[in-house]
């Protein structure tokens, strides 16, 4: 008769004991770094270079990136110039902020801003793009950029490897850029705008962090872009003979 | 059991004769008459119990006199088939590889024998019977006997030649004071 | 007269307090010299390998571990069975080891056999955190040998464990040094025709996967017991002795293909289980597992045991002699290995019909057909035979290159059609734990035999055989190029815990979806093998598992509490392919245990 409240009393304390059990299942919780996102960092300079072109001119080129992050959102700083000589001028410097997250197995979508501070104006602008490992073995890194005044231009990057030997690499590299828009300030006529072909044989020196190569580059100016040029007085296309070396850290 | 036990056992004594002459087997067999020859049960002065486990025999050595017929109780303890074999250790060598064809054409299967493929002709008149009159070949739990007499001393080991359990360390030394 | 009765009931006590062990070991930075260059790593007591630790069987064994790093450590004993606590992982059996702390493990040791210990923090283990664990038996083995030796490879590297974790990520073929070039394509051009070897390429190119992708680390120089090629470490024996070797590869990333050029070796024990014993004239050791052979070298000479690296990048050296100084032929490395389309066949979202190259039915599982009376079987050449029963009444005339290896049943077999040579060359070079046509099945240098799991059979059944109560299906995935590697598409970060319940038996079945190999290791409670042999299925503690391969293995549920199960490729693990696994239920008295556990404590990994 009197048996219910033993069972009553039994019945609360089983159930109020039961998600501590539950709990205690899990209670070493894993709190290491193994249960966060795998974070890496690095720097690269794709090209760190001396320029010697066919019109004795001659530059310091850099194109390189730092990065920062996991596989789910990484932020890059690129920043790509050309340093004239002897005119103690930057022909070229521009400094990118993107961030870049994973859209496929291959390939990443960034989004950024792009500061350009050369000799002359300088320009902002909206960056957007793609970059990956196209079928075959293509590097590629397709942007579009919208400057603050709405002039929009896309630039394709694209880059294959050919492996001589495991350590001597020649690197075949296209850079075209197109202009939906005139920017006259800074030499830049719609259509097609300048294309820049490199072929540059590297050796592996020291692991993957400096290979050195020589190599040679074409640049050349299309279209309006030419007519912009001559009328400033520059020339529409140069041949470059190219030393320098490949940074990974 | 002892339907099969009689069997063998006179398959045996029948084959002994031809022991010698079996003409389709390697080397090995031929150098039978060196380790011995089957004893007749009558002149075997003494039993000598031998158990077989997995992998190993107790006991690990045994003290004949040469000329001597011992008769060997072979009980299988263990759980995987094993052999009984008298003789040298370059007939164990040779003896070693036909027991690997036995293996891989399913006639020893874990603690099992497969009798009727041991009948199964391979061509070239070659069978895998396993009737050598110096050797036992015993599933788990199957207990049989060999009446041994041993010649002149010699480099004599009783082993067991399924593949791999020689190296693993079944075997014993026959040693002749 | 009183210390004799002291000492006398002393002695009738001993039984009753039983073995009790006690052990130390520091965790120290130590440097690392390997003949080829010299780094700093992390050693146990001072060293790099640490000590091998000695326990009997029916021991109780106490640990303890002093951290004098300046980061957090861990031990985790692999192989044993022992309670979850004790497992050694941080944030899954208990918060570490911190800076400057002791930390006693206490165990019993309910097992025999060849075992191994390691950090589970960090890349610790790869920077040299190791040692080896020999237990003795309680009763004898069932095999015998008059002296035994510890052989445990690693592949030691110039770089840290982080910084080349950091480089994989950033380009996943940084360390691979056999890659494709134009010689190569040149070569196979006047071999295969070049259009032929174009399409080759161009198949591979539309994947963007790489047939030389085989090894993630090379460059580095294989270790046998801390000692590089060139300090040869020698292992002294007599002529005619029997000598166990117990093999323990303690790598990070490599697995290594194991011979004694002049000695077979007879396979005694695998994962420190004891296997029906298979003689062989090499192997290949995964990552984790350890494997225990019996030689026998009969001639007063030196002999080369020479561990291969899988892609050949690599290899370790140690010697066998009967003087030490003395030495033998160091074999030459063999061609780099190359992976073929059969590898690639278990990507999901492939389409098989574009793919050069491919010929028949290449990494089909045929374990599920029964009944295959009336096929036409002249055209399937090489199947896996692994689980097909009743093979009755079968035309085998027309089979060509079968692996027999695992087939029950063949009564009633015409064998007079078959053609001349044995039926072990009948498969040429195949194994069932290989994709058909896999490029990296492995052949013995010398032409003889290579070990193969389709050989293990346990010595003895540790369980009694059930069916399984359910399954777990496990693929294996990842993305060569990002470096990330996971289970079912989901890296550990984001992954739910793998729940068992205490007393079910659970078939795990491992999917590899990648063109790599990976040793998977569970923790606490051993994984059974299924090579089609029943309740002989070997019991392992890892298990590697091929690209382009399904592999099950069984896991007696019987250990509660938290468990790692992960690849044991140390980059692998690290990039996310790893599981916790949690047990319900147990015993009353241990479930009590785990609820006095410590919670949430911040550790390294």
């Amino acid at each position: 008769m009197k048996l219910w409240i033993p069972l009553m009393v039994g019945t609360v304390l089983g159930l109020s004991v039961m998600p501590t059990l539950a709990f205690a299942q899990e209670r070493v919780r894993d709190t290491t770094e193994r249960k966060a996102p795998l974070k890496v960092w690095g720097a690269q300079f794709e090209e760190f270079e001396y320029r010697y072109s066919d019109d004795d001119e001659e530059l310091g080129v850099w194109s390189g990136d730092f990065f920062y992050g996991t596989d789910a959102l990484k932020v890059r700083w690129l920043t790509k110039g050309e340093y004239a000589i002897e005119e103690q001028a930057y022909e070229k410097l521009e400094n990118q902020i993107v961030g870049q997250i994973p859209i496929s197995d291959f390939f990443d979508a960034k989004a950024g801003i792009r500061f350009d501070t050369p000799e002359g104006p300088d320009r902002t602008y909206a960056v957007l793009g793609v970059a990956g490992l196209a079928p075959q073995w293509f590097e590629i890194d397709a942007n579009l950029y919208v400057s603050k005044d709405g002039d929009t231009s896309a630039a394709l990057d694209a880059e294959y490897e050919l492996l001589f030997t495991n350590y001597w690499i020649l690197s075949a590299t296209l850079d075209a850029t197109v202009a939906f828009s005139e920017d006259r300030e800074i030499g830049v006529g719609k259509g097609l705008v300048s294309t820049e072909t490199g072929l540059r044989l590297s050796y592996d020196l020291i692991d993957r962090a400096f290979s050195p190569y020589v190599g040679v580059v074409y640049e050349r100016k299309y279209g309006n872009t030419a007519d912009f040029a001559r009328e400033d007085g520059g020339g529409t296309e140069d041949w470059f003979a190219v030393v320098g070396a490949r940074l990974l850290f | 059991m002892s339907v099969s036990k009689f069997v063998v056992a006179a398959l045996a004594m029948s084959v002994s004769a031809v022991a010698l002459g079996a003409g389709a087997h390697e080397d090995g067999h031929g150098q039978g008459a060196k380790s011995g020859e089957p004893g007749k049960a009558s002149d075997a002065g003494r039993s000598i119990t031998v158990q077989m486990y997995d992998n190993y025999y107790e006991p690990e050595s045994i003290d004949v006199k040469p000329g001597e017929t011992v008769r060997f109780v072979v009980e299988n303890k263990g759980s995987l088939v094993h052999e009984f074999n008298i003789g040298t250790p370059a007939m164990h060598e040779s003896h070693q590889k036909e027991m690997t064809m036995m293996v891989e054409h399913g006639v020893i299967q874990g603690g099992k024998l497969n009798r009727d493929m041991m009948e199964m002709d391979m061509g070239n008149g070659m069978s895998m019977k396993h009737d050598d009159p110096n050797s036992l070949l015993l599933e788990a739990g199957e207990s049989q006997e060999v009446v041994w007499k041993f010649s002149e001393k010699g480099n004599i080991e009783f082993a067991c030649n399924v593949p791999g359990h020689y190296q693993a360390g079944m075997y014993g030394e026959v040693n002749f004071n | 007269m009183k210390t004799t009765l002291l000492a006398g009931a002393l002695g009738l006590l001993l039984p009753v307090i039983g073995l009790a062990g006690e052990y130390n070991l520091t965790v120290d930075r130590v440097q690392i010299d390997t003949g080829d260059f010299v780094k700093e790593g992390i050693g146990y007591n001072g060293a790099s390998p640490g000590p091998v630790l000695r326990f009997k069987e029916g021991e109780e064994v106490s640990i303890n571990v002093t951290n004098n790093l300046n980061e957090m450590t861990s031990i985790h004993w692999h192989g044993m069975i022992l309670p979850f606590t004790q497992d050694g992982v941080p944030g899954i059996s208990f918060p570490g080891i911190e800076p400057g702390e002791t930390f006693t493990y206490k165990f019993p040791i309910t097992q025999s056999g060849t075992y191994w210990f390691h950090s589970h923090s960090g890349f610790q283990e790869p920077d040299g955190a190791y040692g080896a664990i020999v237990i003795e038996p309680e009763g004898r083995e069932p095999f015998r040998y008059d002296r035994d030796y510890v052989v445990q490879l690693t592949d030691k590297h110039p770089h840290s464990g982080d910084r080349i974790m950091r480089n994989l990520k950033i380009m996943p073929d940084y360390y691979n040094r056999e890659q494709q070039t134009v010689g190569e394509f040149f070569s196979e051009a006047s071999d295969n025709g070049l259009m032929a070897t174009v399409k080759d390429r161009m198949a591979w190119g539309d994947m963007r996967m790489m047939k030389a992708d085989v090894e993630d680390l090379q460059g580095f120089t294989g270790l046998i017991n801390g000692k590089g090629p060139d300090q040869n470490w020698t292992g002294i024996f007599e002529p005619g002795e029997r000598i166990r070797l117990r093999f323990i590869n303690s790598s990070a990333m490599t697995y290594f293909d194991i011979r004694i050029p002049g000695l077979e070796m007879t396979v005694v024990q695998a994962d420190g289980n004891n296997v029906q014993p298979v003689t062989v004239d090499e192997f290949r050791i995964g990552v984790a597992e350890t494997y225990d052979v019996i030689v026998r070298p009969k001639e007063e000479q030196a002999y080369t045991i020479f561990a291969e690296s899988m892609g050949r990048s690599g290899y370790a050296r140690g010697t066998l002699a009967p003087e030490a100084g003395m030495v033998a032929a160091v074999p030459e490395l063999r061609e780099a290995a190359r992976l073929t389309m059969a590898d690639m066949s278990g990507m999901e979202g492939m389409d098989h019909s574009s793919m050069a190259g491919m010929e028949g039915m290449s990494g089909m599982d045929h374990s599920g057909m029964a009944g295959m009376e009336g096929m036409d079987h002249s055209k399937m050449t090489g199947m896996d035979h692994s689980g097909m029963k009743g093979m009755e009444g079968m035309d085998h005339s027309k089979m060509a290159g079968m692996d027999h290896s695992g087939m029950k049943g063949m009564e009633g077999m015409d064998h007079s059609a078959m053609g001349e040579g044995s039926m072990a060359s009948m498969g040429g070079a195949s194994d069932p734990f290989y994709a058909e046509g896999s490029g990296l099945v492995p052949t013995a240098a010398n032409g003889g035999k290579f070990l193969s799991y389709a050989d293990l059979r346990a010595q003895k059944p540790l369980y009694d055989e059930r069916e399984p109560t359910r399954e777990i299906e496990l693929k294996l995935t990842g993305n060569m190029e990002r470096y990330t590697w996971s289970i079912n598409g989901v890296k550990y970060e984001d992954a739910d815990p793998i729940r068992l319940q205490y007393g079910e038996r659970v078939r795990f079945k491992f999917v590899n979806t990648t063109m790599m190999t990976h040793p998977m290791h569970l923790h606490g409670m051993w994984s059974m093998l299924d090579v089609g042999a029943g309740q002989f299925n070997p019991v392992k503690h890892t298990i590697s598992v091929q690209p382009g391969t399904t592999v099950y293995m069984e896991t007696e549920v019987d250990e509660p509490g938290q468990w790692a199960f992960h690849c044991h490729l140390s980059y692998h693990a690290a990039a996310g392919m790893f599981r916790k696994v949690i047990v319900e239920g147990g015993p009353a008295s241990t479930q009590a245990a785990s609820d006095d556990q410590p919670g949430n404590v911040g550790g390294d990994a």
